[in-house]
């Protein structure tokens, strides 16, 4: 490139930069300039006092956090609520129509197993009364809704007969309940079962509640969460029966 | 005092690439809010730092508009519906400003800065203490980018 189209180049680039020139002259008004960049400056200030006011507050949310109960044990409280709810909008099952005549129940399958003090806990040791069996676990929920139940079942009607029996299918058995057990207060016996005994009784998933009669037959069978009311109602019913009639 | 001596001078050079002159007040007031808030800025050269932030920070609204632009465009094609335009657009008169400015917008942002300070009448020593330069080097800087930019001009738009 020589020289004078170097210099021609030149004059055309500035031409063309000359066009950003304002047609008009312009002044910006510099007080106002001045009174904005102090509004901003102040606001910038208040910005850090906002961001002190905002870790205050995340650090008391920690705070309320740590104190409140621990997410799991909220979720398992939203739970139950949700299904007392929903068990409270269902129209009550027709409890007794469920639970099968004498006639048709079968024996149950005994077991014997020792409980966390090492008592013998046997079913057909339990003759004459009605046993609530419920297979459960500690890790599932459901079973944590209506525990709480039975425990109040075993509350109430145990001077009338009946006895409550929590199998545990964890798989790492006392490792898992002991400390479950120090948590909650149950009333009833506790035993580890096993899949062979769950098998017999159609265990599938969890929770599984079955009912004996006094005569030791399976009267009812639920898999899933038990509604608490119909299952009240089907207890109340095989309380009524005597010992007596089931043998006839 | 710094901001009554500059602040003109410096929104006027923003508003040179950046079309709304209240946007480019409001450039020049953050330039100056910068300058304020970084105590290093502040030292030797006050006058330097200040210009080549506010070319650096003309330049960069002036590429945020260049890409609005370019998803207006988008969003205009996909709802079909004309945007009206507005005082601005009517009277930022020649297209050859806006050609200007968009190829200032897609040059190395050292040549653009340099081109525009060189464009607002600053001599070459003030420019090289503005964006730090070695005066010696100057020259080679100022063929360079004006080679860039006529290239890019001319790919842009043909010659004109």
């Amino acid at each position: 490139m020589d020289k004078n189209s170097s210099v021609r180049d030149n004059a055309w680039v500035d031409e063309h930069l000359a066009t950003l020139s304002p047609s008009d002259t312009w002044n910006p008004d510099v007080s106002a300039g001045l009174q904005r960049l102090r509004e901003l400056h102040v606001r910038g200030n208040s910005f850090s006092k906002r961001w002190i006011f905002a870790s205050m507050g995340a650090v008391v949310a920690c705070l309320c956090l740590m104190v409140l109960p621990s997410p799991k044990v909220l979720a398992h409280r939203c739970l139950e609520c949700s299904v007392a709810v929903w068990q409270s909008l269902l129209p009550s099952a027709p409890a007794l129509t469920d639970i099968k005549s004498p006639s048709g129940r079968s024996l149950a399958p005994d077991f014997n197993l020792k409980d966390a003090n090492g008592r013998d806990v046997k079913l057909t040791d339990l003759k004459g009364k009605v046993v609530l069996v419920n297979f459960w676990t500690t890790w599932c929920e459901g079973c944590q809704v209506e525990i709480p139940w039975f425990i109040e079942f075993q509350k109430e009607y145990e001077a009338r007969g009946l006895v409550v029996i929590g199998i545990s299918m964890d798989d790492d058995g006392w490792k898992s309940v002991r400390p479950w057990l120090k948590e909650k207060k149950v009333n009833y016996p506790i035993v580890i079962g096993n899949e062979g005994l769950g098998k017999q009784y159609g265990l599938d998933g969890m929770p599984l509640t079955a009912l004996v009669d006094r005569e030791g037959r399976i009267a009812d069978v639920h898999p899933g969460l038990v509604d608490k009311a119909a299952t009240q109602q089907k207890i109340r019913a095989l309380l009524q029966e005597s010992f007596n009639d089931a043998t006839n | 005092m710094l901001f009554r001596a500059h602040y003109e001078r410096v929104a006027q050079i923003i508003a040179r690439v950046v079309r709304d002159r209240a946007r480019s007040e409001d450039i020049a007031v953050e330039v100056f809010l910068k300058l304020w808030r970084n105590y290093k800025a502040q030292g030797q050269n006050v006058e330097g730092w200040l210009y080549r932030v506010a070319v650096r920070a003309a330049l960069d609204e002036l590429r945020r508009q260049a890409r609005r632009g370019h998803y207006e465009r988008m969003v205009a094609w996909v709802c079909a519906r004309p945007t009206p335009a507005t005082p601005e657009d009517i009277h930022s008169v020649s297209q050859k400003q806006e050609k200007v400015r968009s190829v200032l917008s897609a040059l190395e942002p050292r040549q653009a800065q340099f081109l525009l300070l060189r464009s607002h009448d600053f001599t070459y020593q003030e420019v090289a203490s503005i964006l730090n330069l070695n005066p010696a080097s100057i020259g080679t800087l100022v063929s360079r980018a004006q080679e860039s930019f006529r290239k890019e001009y001319i790919k842009r738009y043909g010659q004109e």
